[in-house]
């Protein structure tokens, strides 16, 4: 981590000074070439006006001229000289022609010999009527200072960035590194498990307060989970406790009152009676958490839900009869799903099971129906005319082992709504609970993404 | 019967054991995976019980499927502590003919192993007869002695079954499985009040009771 805050520092000044090349090259190239333009510009100004005079007065005008000129220059300045056509020297501040020069006119840059040491200098050869030969020039070494503090403004500047860069990614390492070690600190207390540990956010780098936020909101998510499974945890161990007491119980006066055999013989049913209850409990919080898992969609078939559901009611037809209860199947058909058709079959037998259980004996009636809605999901419904579920206690029949008043005196270990509430995510669906004035009615819906396009084959 | 059993719970095993012999089948038993695969190769057994989780991380599904592909055709019944539909389904591939998930009750196993190691019909009979009993597959007619009986299609299904189960206890959890397809407990005696409304159809006075209730473990259809 802390090399990772070096190397970021590093890659930071790197581009800096890549970003100040990247700068400065255009600026010099335009530099050097507006300055040797405007330096052609103005020889080749001078070398028109001295043409002008030779023009005008001839040779010993501009021969004058040259001399004029020479005496008000401070030497090397200017360099001018006039030859004639044979060579011979007839004006100027050099004593003969700088040997590397062509013949040709034009504009050269030739090193000429100024106070005995040979100088890179700028010209313009003009060749004058009358085979007269003229060179005026500039010496280049006026300009070596300015250059000079170009490149030093360009150090300078450079030294400057170095510095601005060194500390700003001093900054942002401490920044990063102090961001991190909090996030490392939490994760270390959360690990030891302070759950409700929380990151600092705010003051910060808006990009690292946001995933302090994410993560933040993870947290609660997790903390949240780990309650509900401690809470379930807790359950569990409370309501396997009671048949376990009663199985204890039972075993240990067994052995304490040795009954006769046929009472003995009771008494082991019974207590095996209580371990299948245990087992029962077992049998339906291993389903609970298969559900969960969303392993079972990889199984999900093409199914007729209409079929699963008269099915769920001819089979418990006959229970219900025996209980003086009306149950009756009204819904559409055929109504093709994507699902796990056991599953389907046990959530819509879990809601049966327990409407017959607390529709009134004698003049009882379920209703049990299913529908497409309008956005294309799927609803089944389950109607009794029995006690129903107070409002207060709606939100959480569908917790595990949550037992309301009203059932607390009937069998049953409260997982049933559990594991319907479960088909029903699993189903991208959910599970509500209405009142059914009097009874409770209960809607399964299964997510619309569930439903199969085309009819089981 | 002479069975194999192959696990490696002793206390498991023992109460196995007795409770099969006791019911007047032999029984042989193996504590590992290779004893199993060898005994079971080498004896002619009616049905095997073949424990899922053997010594030494030996799953009893490579057992099966190294008989299988030995054409081996035994009867097996798988007994395994996972009970997720996964692996029901995974045991059933491998080559086992029933699977039953521990705990469980001796009954069960009992009468699950009757069903796998008596399975004398053939699947293509047209008529099935239990006493006076007489069911006709082709056209759906049940009728006792001179006496017609009108079933409802699940009816129909569910004296199928116990018909071809002649003689044999029939638990409620394979009435589940085998008619209703419904691989989990109601809780509730949903089945017993079908069987009371069946029998109430079979039964009617004077006629000899043909189905009866055997105590903690299921029923029996039987013409004695």
């Amino acid at each position: 981590m802390r090399a990772s805050a070096v190397s970021l520092a590093v890659g930071y000044v790197l581009f800096g000074v890549a970003a100040l090349v990247a700068f400065a090259a255009p600026l010099w190239y335009a530099w050097q070439v507006s300055v040797s333009d405007y330096r052609t510009a103005i020889l080749q100004e001078d070398s028109d006006r001295l043409t002008e005079v030779f023009n005008r007065g001839g040779v010993t005008r501009l021969v004058n001229f040259i001399d004029e000129r020479v005496g008000l220059q401070i030497a090397g300045e200017r360099i001018l000289l006039l030859t004639a056509p044979t060579g011979e020297v007839l004006a100027g501040n050099l004593d003969r022609w700088p040997a590397s020069l062509p013949q040709q006119s034009g504009v050269y840059t030739v090193p000429v010999v100024l106070d005995g040491k040979p100088t890179p200098t700028f010209v313009v050869r003009t060749a004058l009527p009358g085979g007269y030969n003229m060179l005026v020039g500039r010496d280049l070494a006026r300009y070596t200072s300015v250059e000079n503090d170009f490149w030093l403004g360009l150090t300078a500047a450079v030294a400057i960035l170095l510095v601005v860069a060194v500390l700003g990614a001093v900054l942002i390492r401490r920044e990063v590194l102090a961001r991190i070690h909090g996030i490392q600190q939490t994760a270390s207390a959360i690990m030891q498990g302070e759950l409700s540990h929380r990151l600092r956010s705010g003051g910060g780098p808006q990009e690292l307060d946001a995933l302090s936020q994410t993560i933040n909101r993870m947290l609660d998510q997790i903390e949240q989970l780990v309650h509900g499974i401690r809470n379930v945890s807790n359950s569990i161990a409370h309501d396997l406790r009671t048949p376990l007491a009663e199985l204890r119980s039972r075993l240990e006066e067994l052995s304490v009152t040795r009954p006769p055999p046929a009472e003995t013989q009771t008494e082991i049913e019974g207590a095996v009676a209580d371990v299948d209850r245990v087992i029962g409990i077992f049998n339906a919080l291993l389903r609970l958490a298969e559900i969960d898992t969303g392993l079972r969609r990889a199984g999900f078939v093409a199914v007729d839900l209409a079929e699963v559901a008269a099915e769920a009611v001819e089979f418990w037809l006959p229970a219900a009869e025996v209980k003086g209860v009306a149950l009756a199947w009204d819904g559409q058909a055929p109504l093709p799903v994507s699902g796990d058709p056991l599953l389907l079959a046990q959530a819509l037998s879990n809601l049966i099971d327990n409407a017959v259980k607390y529709a009134p004996a004698g003049r009882g009636s379920i209703v049990v129906g299913a529908r497409r809605l309008d956005n294309g999901g799927v609803e089944l419904s389950v109607a009794d005319n029995g006690p129903g579920i107070p409002d207060a206690e709606k939100p959480r029949a569908p917790e595990r082992f949550f037992r309301g008043d009203a059932s607390r005196a009937s069998p049953g270990v409260g997982l049933g709504l559990s594991i319907v509430e479960a088909v029903a995510r699993l189903h991208g669906g959910s599970l509500r609970l209405e009142d059914n004035h009097p009874g409770l009615r209960v809607h399964l819906r299964l997510g619309t993404e569930i439903v199969a396009l085309s009819a089981p084959g | 019967m002479k069975v194999l059993l192959v696990e490696d719970n002793e206390r498991v095993a023992r109460f196995v054991i007795r409770g099969l012999r006791e019911s007047g089948h032999t029984v042989d038993h193996a504590e590992n995976g290779r004893d199993g695969m060898f005994l079971a190769a080498s004896e002619p057994y009616d049905v095997i019980v073949m424990d899922r989780l053997l010594p030494g991380q030996v799953d009893g599904l490579s057992i099966i499927e190294a008989l299988r592909k030995a054409g081996n055709r035994v009867p097996i019944l798988i007994l395994s502590a996972l009970s997720d539909v996964n692996e029901r389904i995974r045991g059933l591939r491998a080559g086992g003919d029933d699977y039953l998930t521990k705990p469980f009750s001796f009954g069960e196993l009992l009468a699950r192993l009757d069903a796998l190691g008596r399975r004398t019909w053939t699947g293509r009979e047209t008529i099935l007869e239990v006493g006076d009993l007489r069911m006709d597959l082709l056209s759906r007619k049940v009728s006792r002695g001179s006496r017609a009986i009108p079933l409802q299609p699940r009816e129909f299904k569910l004296l199928e079954y116990l018909m071809r189960h002649a003689e044999q206890v029939v638990t409620r959890t394979m009435l589940l499985e085998n008619v209703w397809e419904y691989n989990f407990d109601p809780q509730t005696n949903v089945v017993d009040v079908h069987i009371s409304k069946l029998r109430g159809k079979l039964e009617q006075a004077p006629e000899k009771p043909l189905l009866k209730t055997v105590r903690n473990a299921g029923y029996m259809l039987t013409a004695d």
